[in-house]
């Protein structure tokens, strides 16, 4: 009786049946495991199993849902819809997959990193420069996160004017790679663009960032119109969203530092300027004051000279005129005669003590 | 020369003009003082400019989820 009320169902819709059950019970599941028999089918389909060391199961994706590289002995987390197939194997349809735990990261990021390097999307050559001071910046970032925080205050206490358009994303897990791809692309279909896209997120554990070394990211950032700036992290973090960045900042803070001058050096400067100008007004003055110094020091110098000069010739004047004086050659025992030198004639004979009269008895020539 | 108007940019070049000048053959005891004076009153506009300006912030409305 019991079989009676049993339904017969038809195989596939037994096998509907099934797949509404689970989808009832398990619209969506997360399983961890390592990664087997990985292949890629007609480069669309991609199959691989997970399994651990008691059990494994068949999984299927495109090759598009595939954002990061993974290889058999990865170990992975998928988040997918478990359902049974028509030919009756169970499965599950991926709809994402992310690399767990360190070693995996790491693989998977050395993976990815070499593919686009050998693109040429981390070349030095595709760098473009920042504006000095830009006046409409875009950011993007989670709101709440600390590292947002510590962006937003770094830059007001560095400078303003700026006009600054937050785009709130995810910054960690699954849903943050496409959050970020569809803020990068809103800011570059604008139509007067930013002149800088920021990304900022504070640091966290590997797993945290891992966000930040999707494919897709990377390519958005690396194709992206407006020159980006990507701070994530702490400064030993380095992410392949680091690394595609036209300038690449340590840290949210460093990312402000970059992207703004610092008023307050430019204030200190000025003033710096400003300060040098009096010393420098009363050096020339002093300068000024040196020289007209030193042309009087050089007249009274010259005048001095021509004194001097003036008078020697003064004195050797002098030196003639008193040994013109007949006093002198009075002195030197010779006497003036005055009078009409004719024998018989009055003469007066002065020496230099007395003056006698004498009559002159003879005159003959020398 | 007015400085009314300037962008910080502007007056921070004619600061940088008119401390040059202190350094230039045109230097004149005479003129010294009106330009260093014209100067500390640029490089106070200067620090009141950059004291003064604010970031406008603006939060992007549109959400960014793949499904909208």
């Amino acid at each position: 009786m019991a079989n009676q009320l049993q339904p017969i169902f038809s195989v596939s819709d037994f096998i509907a049946v099934v797949n509404q059950t689970l989808d009832f019970a398990y619209p969506t599941v997360e399983v961890e495991g390592e990664v087997s028999e990985f292949k890629i089918n007609q480069s669309k389909f991609v199959f691989f199993n997970i399994k651990d060391s008691g059990a494994s199961v068949g999984c299927f994706m495109t090759i598009w849902q595939m954002r990061v590289p993974i290889e058999d002995g990865m170990k992975v987390i998928v988040s997918a819809v478990p359902n049974v197939t028509k030919w009756g194997k169970f499965s599950l349809t991926i709809k994402s997959v992310r690399p767990s735990g360190e070693g995996a990261l790491k693989k998977s990021f050395e993976l990815l990193k070499a593919k686009l390097d050998s693109e040429g999307l981390f070349a030095d050559e595709r760098k473009r420069q920042l504006p000095r001071i830009p006046r409409h910046i875009a950011v993007i970032s989670s709101t709440q996160a600390a590292g947002y925080a510590d962006f937003i205050k770094i830059l007001q206490d560095r400078w303003g004017g700026v006009k600054i358009d937050v785009a709130h994303t995810l910054v960690q897990g699954s849903d943050a790679p496409d959050q970020i791809i569809n803020a990068i692309n809103y800011f570059n279909q604008l139509e007067v663009l930013p002149e800088v896209l920021v990304i900022v997120r504070g640091g966290g554990s590997a797993d945290d960032l891992a966000a930040f070394n999707d494919e897709l990211l990377v390519r958005a950032i690396a194709s992206s119109r407006i020159p980006t700036l990507v701070g994530v992290g702490h400064e030993i973090d380095m992410s392949l969203a680091d690394l595609v960045a036209d300038v690449r900042a340590a840290t949210p803070s460093n990312a402000a530092q970059i992207l703004v001058p610092d008023k307050n050096e430019i204030i200190r400067s000025v003033k710096t300027q400003i300060n040098s100008l009096l010393p420098r007004i009363i050096q020339i003055i002093d300068q000024q004051k040196q020289i007209v110094i030193d042309i009087l020091s050089g007249s009274i110098e010259k005048t001095n000279e021509k004194i001097d000069e003036q008078s020697k010739n003064i004195s050797n004047l002098k030196d003639i005129l008193s040994q013109l004086n007949p006093e002198k050659v009075l002195a030197r025992g010779y006497a003036l005669i005055r009078g009409k030198i004719t024998v018989g004639s009055q003469i007066e004979i002065e020496t230099n003590k007395v003056i006698m009269k004498a009559e002159v008895k003879n005159v003959s020539k020398k | 020369m007015s400085v009314k108007n300037k962008s910080i940019s502007e007056k921070t070049l004619q600061l940088t003009e008119l401390v040059s000048w202190f350094d230039s053959g045109e230097f004149s005891l005479e003129l010294a003082l009106d330009k260093f004076k014209e100067a500390e009153k640029l490089a106070l506009e200067i620090e009141n400019d950059l004291n003064s300006l604010k970031n406008d912030i603006e939060i992007v409305k549109q959400k960014f989820d793949s499904k909208n």
